[in-house]
């Protein structure tokens, strides 16, 4: 028996869908109104001051020096000394992060160790610095080591190649002379010629089941391209050892001493953060698989590559990624001890010219951008390792 | 486990009023057509069983009824209110409506008696007394009085399925939805809950069932709906369909699961 | 049961047994310190290298450290300013108003800590709370000189004993309660901070950064549950809102914010109307630190299945009820260790308005190295400020792991 039903159309304010669209409407309408009120008041307050909105005093002319970083001088435009800000966050956070990747992996990696000594410094290491704020560990780098360091004269050194002194660091590096281009091209072809026995080495290995060292031959062809390459562009790198002069530093890699103790905090507290991260993501892996592994006859060399690395690689790039970008950010702290990365030359910028929103907009674009292109690489890391398996 | 008391048997009509009607009832997930007209009544105190292979649209069919998925086209006319884009509507259908997941879906920061008492009290406004009280009755019913104030963490899955029964019984629907309640349940906890599932269709309720246990259907079952890609093949009382189904898909589905 | 299985196994089946078998691990005999050395530190050629490397190396570092500290520091900076230090220009005479509040909140954790946090005591735990106990005493002992504010401090540790003491005894009945002093705790303590004798410009020190930690913990957590829930949202131009919003500030320096609120805060507001400055930076802190909590919690949602919000519908609970009552409750419960993890973050960046000149304490330990009387001794003057921030994010960061045990995080 069937009922007659009309099929009704839902009176509006019960209606599902509409009252969707309804209350998103609501929504966008009020944040309009509220960023349009903001914007009236930023226009009103702006003329008071007698400024503008516009982004055209970029071009005026800056009229302030900046300590290092690449040639400028104060005649060029508000512009260029941003700029110069950009290079040096660039210079102090990709450096940061290679190292404090290095330094993490090795720490983590003790966390981990067999010996009781080694676990409890890396352990010791992480809990004093991760519990410290980070802007505490950057002045107390500059203000209590690097400034407190012996003057040019005295300066500290490693082997000779490393210089520690208050007017900064000076670390052995190499000139370029003629035939260095030719010479760049042969190191692409030792990069070539060491992929290439790397996997013919791998393919014997697989084929024949004898071991086949992959890494001291594909290192050794690298090497001998190389020296090949530099004898036929008839040397065209020589090394620059640094000397203490009497007012400074002559030859080598000169970093100032601002640039030294950020780098140093930065390093040393992402660091802790990537020690834990490692740690955390080899324990990750359940201890079955590094089981399964000895039980097929893999070494602990082997067990290690083949089975764990992979799998802590794929749980750690997302954390890795945060950190990253951290150090990034924290790279602006450097306000506090005048290193003059991007904020820092923004404020004096702010203090010559005064247009406070526009630079602020600016300086919060270019962190975004790069904040965009370090997780995008890792992104991109992140689904190449994760492409070759599940999850 | 106790024969339910006198006033909770449902009288059947003799006619047995049509509870829901589905007409070409069709729904998309993406490009993908997951009902391609469904069209069946069920009457009060019917049991109807739905089988069919995995991926053949029973689950969907039957939570488009209470409105977990939206259908795209057709009618679903629920105990004569039609299911449109109506919060009222819906909200009323759902108030009618209890249902039973293959997974339990128990809240496990909350007490058994928690569990059940949880949507009396906040979609029904019920006194905390009450909604207890009927939170007793029903876990003496489904035969566990004693794990009221247990986490389900605690209980088995016969025991937390049994608790899910309660759960959706004490809102007073009219009609009972159960997708695959024993699918995830250890062999030695089927039978407890399909115990319960018999009680309460003898009490009179109007339930539509997904499952694989054929001596369940054939013992309470009235009908039986065949799906199959989407689309209802075959219908008929279960004595029927399990020994002699007339579709070819039919005989295909029942030669792989017997 | 004899403890023999019968013979023969196909006659008498092993009874089923309701409770589970106690496994017992076999007891092996505690090593000797010699065997202990022998495996934990020289175990190969290798590790014996390592072992006496970097034995050598803590040996040489903690040398020189434990020198400096003793012999060759200066630490009248230190001691000099302690006052500073700690509560920055806050008027002598007013400083019964922190003592209060230092004993209030003193007994309010003490309280706190004997609820959540069960009984641990390890023999280890032991060791590590009287050397440490001893240092601190030692060192409040050489650097306060003053009898009466060790009487003060001595009544403060005395509050939190007796706090502990009687949350133990109490137990969780004393949660509700506990909630809603904390929830009272933070607008009692500015009031009697701020009102009378008093006013908020006069802030300073470490009492500044704790003020403002929690002033940004406990703003940020609702807004930041909103955030959460607004980016999970079915409607799409509130879920993109929200989306655009956490990741714009996730993308920026927290100083860059603070400079924000600092600049330009202020002219979008309607003109006249003015806010203080620390105001502005605990707004722009509290936006900050919302879009993390907004994460964390979007993370504890994510991790409640869908079936919960299944079962709730069919229920019949409206959607703010099913939230309110169901994923909420699991959702948060799996996000209490990042959440108190990144509220230590939160305490730890408030040393960032030192960059912006408020008188917390890393701008007080660098300003008074710069008085001249203590120039050169920079080191003295910054690592207490060092180690004071330390020790409280140290101790919040113990404190979650045992609280994380005694809630049962992790377990259901």
């Amino acid at each position: 028996m069937a009922t007659d039903f009309t099929t009704a159309r839902p009176p509006l304010w019960r209606n599902v869908r509409f009252l969707r669209i309804l209350g998103q409407a609501v929504f966008v309408l009020l944040l309009a109104i509220v960023a349009r009120e903001a914007f009236l008041n930023l226009e009103y307050g702006v003329r008071e001051q007698n400024l503008d909105l516009s982004f055209d005093f970029l071009q005026q002319r800056a009229g302030f020096a900046i300590k290092e970083g690449i040639a400028y001088n104060p005649n060029e435009s508000f512009y260029s000394a941003f700029r110069v800000g950009v290079v040096n966050t660039i210079r102090v956070a990709l450096v940061g992060i290679v190292l404090a990747t290095i330094l993490g992996l090795v720490m983590g990696v003790a966390r981990l160790s067999t010996n009781w000594l080694v676990r409890r410094i890396a352990q010791v290491y992480v809990e004093i610095v991760r519990n410290t704020p980070v802007l505490v560990q950057i002045i107390f780098w500059y203000v209590a080591v690097i400034l407190a360091l012996p003057v040019i004269g005295g300066a500290l050194s490693l082997w000779s190649l490393v210089f520690v002194s208050n007017r900064g660091t000076a670390v052995a590096w190499f000139r370029l002379e003629d035939g260095a281009g030719a010479w760049g091209l042969f190191l692409l072809a030792a990069l070539a010629a060491g992929a290439l026995v790397l996997r013919w080495r791998t393919r014997v290995d697989e084929r024949t089941g004898r071991p086949a060292p992959r890494v001291p031959w594909a290192v050794g062809a690298f090497l001998v391209v190389v020296a090949v390459g530099f004898w036929v562009s008839g040397t065209p790198v020589s090394a620059d050892v640094p000397e203490v002069g009497r007012f400074g530093y002559e030859g080598g890699l000169q970093v100032s001493p601002e640039y030294t103790a950020l780098l140093l905090g930065l390093v040393i507290y992402t660091g802790s953060f990537i020690t834990e991260i490692v740690r955390g993501s080899i324990q990750a892996v359940p201890k079955g698989q590094k089981e399964a592994a000895e039980a097929l006859g893999l070494s602990p060399r082997q067990q290690l590559r083949l089975v764990v690395l992979p799998q802590a690689l794929r749980v750690a790039i997302p954390p890795l990624n945060s950190q990253y970008l951290n150090l990034l950010k924290n790279s602006s702290l450097a306000l506090a001890i005048g290193y003059p990365e991007i904020v820092s030359v923004s404020n004096t910028i702010i203090n010559q010219a005064a247009r406070a929103t526009q630079m602020l907009l600016l300086v919060m674009g270019t962190y975004l951008l790069m904040s965009l292109s370090i997780s995008a690489v890792m992104n991109a890391l992140n689904r190449a390792v994760t492409r070759k398996g599940q999850r | 486990m106790t024969t339910p008391a006198a006033d909770e048997t449902m009288d059947v009509p003799a006619d047995g009023e049509a509870m829901i009607v589905a007409e070409d009832v069709e729904k998309w997930f993406g490009h993908f057509q997951a009902l391609k007209g469904i069209s069946t009544t069920v009457r009060r105190g019917e049991v109807v069983v739905i089988v069919g292979p995995s991926g053949s649209g029973k689950s969907t069919f039957i939570r488009t009824l209470n409105r977990l998925e939206r259908h795209d086209r057709g009618r679903i006319v629920v105990d004569g209110i039609e299911l449109i884009d109506d919060i009222k509507n819906i909200e009323q259908i759902r108030s009618e409506i209890g249902m039973v997941f293959q997974s339990f879906n128990l809240f496990p920061h909350l007490t058994v008696v928690d569990n059940i008492t949880l949507a009396p009290r906040n979609a029904r406004r019920w006194p905390k007394p009450k909604a207890e009280a009927k939170a007793a009755q029903l876990l003496e019913r489904v035969g566990i009085p004693e794990q009221a104030r247990k986490y389900p963490a605690q209980l088995s899955g016969g025991q937390q399925q049994r608790v899910a029964i309660a759960r959706a019984l004490a809102m007073e629907p009219k009609i009972m939805l159960f997708d695959e309640p024993t699918s995830a349940l250890d062999p030695e906890m089927i039978k407890e809950v399909l115990d319960v599932m018999k009680e309460l269709a003898g009490s009179g309720m109007t339930m539509v069932v997904i499952t694989h246990e054929i001596g369940f259907a054939n013992e309470v079952g009235d009908r039986v709906l065949f799906f199959d890609g989407g689309l209802l093949v075959e219908e008929a009382p279960p004595d029927v369909f399990f020994t002699e189904p007339t579709s070819e898909r039919g005989k295909l589905f029942l030669s792989q699961i017997l | 049961m004899s403890g023999r299985l019968p013979g023969d196994l196909e006659r008498t089946p092993l009874p089923v047994v309701d409770e589970p078998v106690v496994q017992v691990a076999p007891t092996r005999p505690p090593l000797t310190s010699g065997e202990w050395v022998r495996r934990n530190l020289f175990s190969s050629g290798f590790n014996g290298v390592l072992t006496v490397a970097s034995g050598a190396l803590v040996l040489f570092f903690g040398f020189q450290l434990v020198r400096f500290v003793f012999v060759s520091a200066d630490w009248s900076v230190f001691q000099a300013n302690l006052r500073v230090y700690m509560v920055g220009r806050f008027p002598e005479d007013q400083l019964w108003r922190v003592w209060a509040v230092v004993f209030f909140l003193a007994t309010l954790v003490g309280l706190s800590h004997g609820v959540l946090v069960p009984r641990h005591l390890t023999r280890r735990g032991l060791v590590l709370r009287a050397v440490l106990a001893v240092l601190t005493v030692g060192a409040l002992v050489y650097l306060v000189r003053s009898p009466l504010v060790w009487l003060l401090m001595a009544v403060t540790v005395a509050l939190f004993a007796v706090g502990v003491v009687a949350g133990r005894r109490l137990g969780r009945r004393l949660l509700r309660s506990l909630l809603v002093a904390w929830l009272l705790a933070f607008p009692v303590v500015v009031l009697l901070l701020s009102v009378g004798d008093v006013s908020a410009d006069q802030w300073g020190g470490l009492m500044l950064n704790v003020i403002v930690a929690v002033a940004v913990i406990a703003l940020s957590f609702p807004l930041g549950i909103l955030l959460a829930l607004g980016r999970r949202s079915s409607l799409p131009a509130v879920s993109w809102f929200c989306v655009g919003f956490i990741e714009l500030i996730r993308g920026v320096p927290l100083l860059t914010l603070l400079i924000f609120g600092r600049f330009v805060l202020i002219l979008l507001m309607p003109p006249g109307l003015t806010f203080a400055q620390l105001v502005r930076a605990i707004f722009m802190f509290t936006l900050f630190s919302s879009a993390y909590v907004a994460e964390i919690v979007r993370g504890g949602l994510q991790g409640v299945p869908e079936g919960q919000y299944e079962a709730a519908k069919a229920l019949g609970l409206s959607t703010t009820r099913t939230m309110a009552l169901v994923a909420m409750p699991q959702a948060l419960r799996s996000t209490i260790p990042p959440m108190i993890g990144h509220f230590i973050s939160v305490f730890k960046d408030t040393s960032l308005l030192a960059a912006l000149s408020f008188s917390e304490l890393l701008f007080t330990a660098r300003r008074s190295s710069q008085a001249f009387e203590f120039v050169g001794h920079q080191a003295e003057a910054l690592l207490p400020a060092a180690f004071l921030f330390w020790v409280i994010a140290f101790s919040m960061s113990r404190w979650s792991q045992r609280v994380e045990v005694r809630l049962g995080v992790g377990e259901r």
